[in-house]
């Protein structure tokens, strides 16, 4: 086991993953820009390193730095946390030549998932199930036509360097394709200089449906079930909850067994997230995240195994705690995401927390670095906090969420709290009626 | 440094100051009834008055490294204290037998390398940002830094 680890991170998850150290007895080393001098990470770690001033680049993102501060405190393992530099590559593998662990995958693994085609074609490799559409560029009209019709109307065409909604245009039926096409390359051209551009298959209303994997790098994979993260806005997930409320137990088994073998095969070590797609009772591989995600205490709630522990326990060659048939799903979690943001315009509100309740009682969980007092810098996400809360079901879950929601305080800025006691009291969530496309829906209705 | 009574006898902390020295202890620390005293030492304290560092908490790394600087006031060392631009052990000799680059009361030029910071096997010299004359070393050779912990006060 690990003796010492840094923590490359700040806010909740540097405090979440903080707390599995010490219950495991691991040292902790946290480091920190200059603006969160006064964190709560930084309070309760055994070591603080003050890396850098407070743009990212300049500290959570300066790899140098933090190689730097592991040296000096010799910590023997690095935790990323999300986001940051979780998904990079290089700094993997700069970790591993300075003998420093890195808990997460290799530097390998992270750049085949990075990278947008190689993900897929790894995944359809590993028997995950993907969008259908042509395999290569589409120039010529007839030959589009020919992949359309194969893989069936509506189809999206999609720009091979986009990003960011350019160069994508929809075709409902044949007699759209052809200004589709001509649209998608010039718009591809003019946005990318490459009108390269590629057809797939238009979900209309698909729900996103993610799988919690592990692999433990020895080539054995477990999933623990799948999280629904369908209501997001502008692609940020807000609400999140496990079991999926489409999802049936057989469906759940049987993408989970694809995952669970497709990690295995890989050989994939550590946490990881497959994404999905989900419409008409199939799902659509989007992209697998390398690393812990922010919604994991959703799992954690219906499953009762702290996945940081596991991610430690993998990451020090030490496998698994558990196999695929100790992991049983009890109950029905869901978890808010708090922003410190205007719950109807969403614009940052950054400032200083004058108070700070949070609520309590059974089944109730809140992760948070944030305090009475505590500034809230400018710099960074406007996450401060995340409630989650469990029930024996879907019901008793909502019924609680209500009522915590009602005892959440934060005064002094603005937060999206009121937005989740909207939500919690909406007859499409109370039944589970909602896809990707849901909340943004029911915004512009508010407006 | 923790008082926990106003009306302090004086003449406590005297006797404790005189058996530190005495003994070449760094720190005692005295528990009777309400009142709790400690006394101690910092290594480089005999030339130098430290700059505020900015806001250290309990158990950073600063506060654990037992040659480290105590913060304690003095706002006008601040303004000439040179801070660390990087995380790394500082050296204030290129080698563990030369002689140390600046030394308290040496006139310096803009551009002079002040110490050395090993990061990553790397050996970065820290030139100095002005002219002026190097009134204090804040730190020990071969003393982990972080980003902007004051290393040199040049006035």
């Amino acid at each position: 086991m690990f003796q010492k680890i840094l923590i490359a991170n700040r806010g909740e998850i540097a405090l979440r993953v903080l707390r599995a150290c010490k219950e495991l007895g691991i040292q902790t080393v946290v480091v920190h820009s200059t603006a969160d001098s006064d964190a709560m990470h930084v309070r309760l770690a055994d070591e603080s390193v003050c890396i850098g001033p407070p743009p990212s680049r300049e500290s959570y993102l300066n790899i140098h730095q933090i190689v730097a501060a592991c040296e000096i405190t010799g910590a023997d393992a690095v935790h990323p946390g999300y986001g940051f530099l979780s998904e990079n590559a290089k700094f993997a593998d700069i970790l591993a030549a300075h003998n420093i662990t890195f808990i997460g995958p290799s530097g390998d693994h992270i750049r085949i998932m990075g990278d947008k085609i190689e993900a897929k074609r790894t995944a359809k490799r590993l028997g995950i199930p993907v969008v259908p559409g042509s395999d290569g560029a589409i120039s010529e009209e007839k030959e589009a036509k020919r992949v359309a019709a194969e893989i069936g109307y509506p189809v999206i065409i999609k720009a091979s360097a986009g990003g960011g909604g350019r160069g994508m245009k929809v075709a409902l039926t044949e007699a759209d394709l052809e200004v589709a096409l001509q649209t998608a390359k010039s718009e591809a051209g003019a946005a990318f200089g490459d009108d390269a551009v590629y057809i797939e298959k238009y979900l209309q209303k698909p729900r996103h449906i993610e799988v919690q994997v592990f692999g433990d790098g020895a080539g054995h994979g477990v999933h623990f079930g799948e999280r629904d993260c369908s209501l997001q806005r502008r692609h940020q997930k807000v609400w999140e909850e496990a079991n999926s409320p489409a999802l049936n137990a057989e469906e759940r088994s049987r993408i989970g067994g694809i995952c669970a073998t497709a990690i295995a095969d890989l050989g994939y070590s550590g946490a990881g997230t497959i994404e999905f797609l989900y419409e008409n009772g199939e799902f659509y591989f989007i992209e697998m995240n390398t690393r812990l995600q922010v919604e994991h205490p959703v799992t954690e709630a219906i499953t009762g195994i702290d996945l940081v522990h596991e991610q430690i326990r993998v990451a020090s060659g030490g496998g698994l705690s558990v196999r695929q048939e100790d992991i049983k799903f009890n109950g029905h979690a869901i978890e808010c995401r708090i922003n410190a943001e205007d719950p109807r315009t969403f614009t940052p509100s950054p400032g200083t927390i004058t108070h700070f309740h949070t609520p309590g009682g059974l089944g109730i969980r809140v992760d948070s670095g944030v305090y009475s007092g505590y500034k809230i810098p400018p710099y960074y996400d406007s996450l401060i906090g995340k409630l989650i809360v469990h029930g024996r079901n879907r019901v008793e879950c909502m019924m609680r969420l209500r009522r915590a929601l009602d005892e959440f305080v934060v005064d002094g800025i603005k937060t999206t709290l009121p937005l989740f006691r909207d939500l919690v009291g909406n007859p499409d969530i109370a039944n589970g009626d909602y896809d990707i496309h849901w909340l943004e829906e029911y915004l512009a209705k508010g407006e | 440094m923790s008082i926990k009574k106003n009306g302090v006898d004086q003449q406590l902390i005297r006797d404790l100051a005189g058996i530190l020295n005495d003994t070449n202890l760094t720190e005692i620390e005295v528990e009777l009834g309400d009142l709790k005293v400690r006394v101690s030492r910092q290594a480089q304290a005999v030339h130098t008055v430290a700059a505020p560092l900015p806001a250290i908490a309990a158990g950073s790394l600063a506060a654990a490294q037992p040659g480290a600087v105590a913060p304690a006031a003095g706002a006008d060392l601040s303004k000439n204290a040179i801070p660390s631009p990087m995380v790394g052990t500082a050296y204030l000799a290129p080698s563990p037998d030369a002689k140390p680059f600046v030394e308290i009361g040496q006139k310096v030029k803009e551009g002079q390398t002040l110490l050395i910071i090993e990061a990553m096997k790397t050996m970065n010299q820290i030139p100095s940002p002005r002219a002026g004359t190097v009134t204090a070393v804040l730190i020990e050779d071969a003393q982990p830094v972080e980003y902007g912990m004051p290393l040199v006060v040049i006035e």
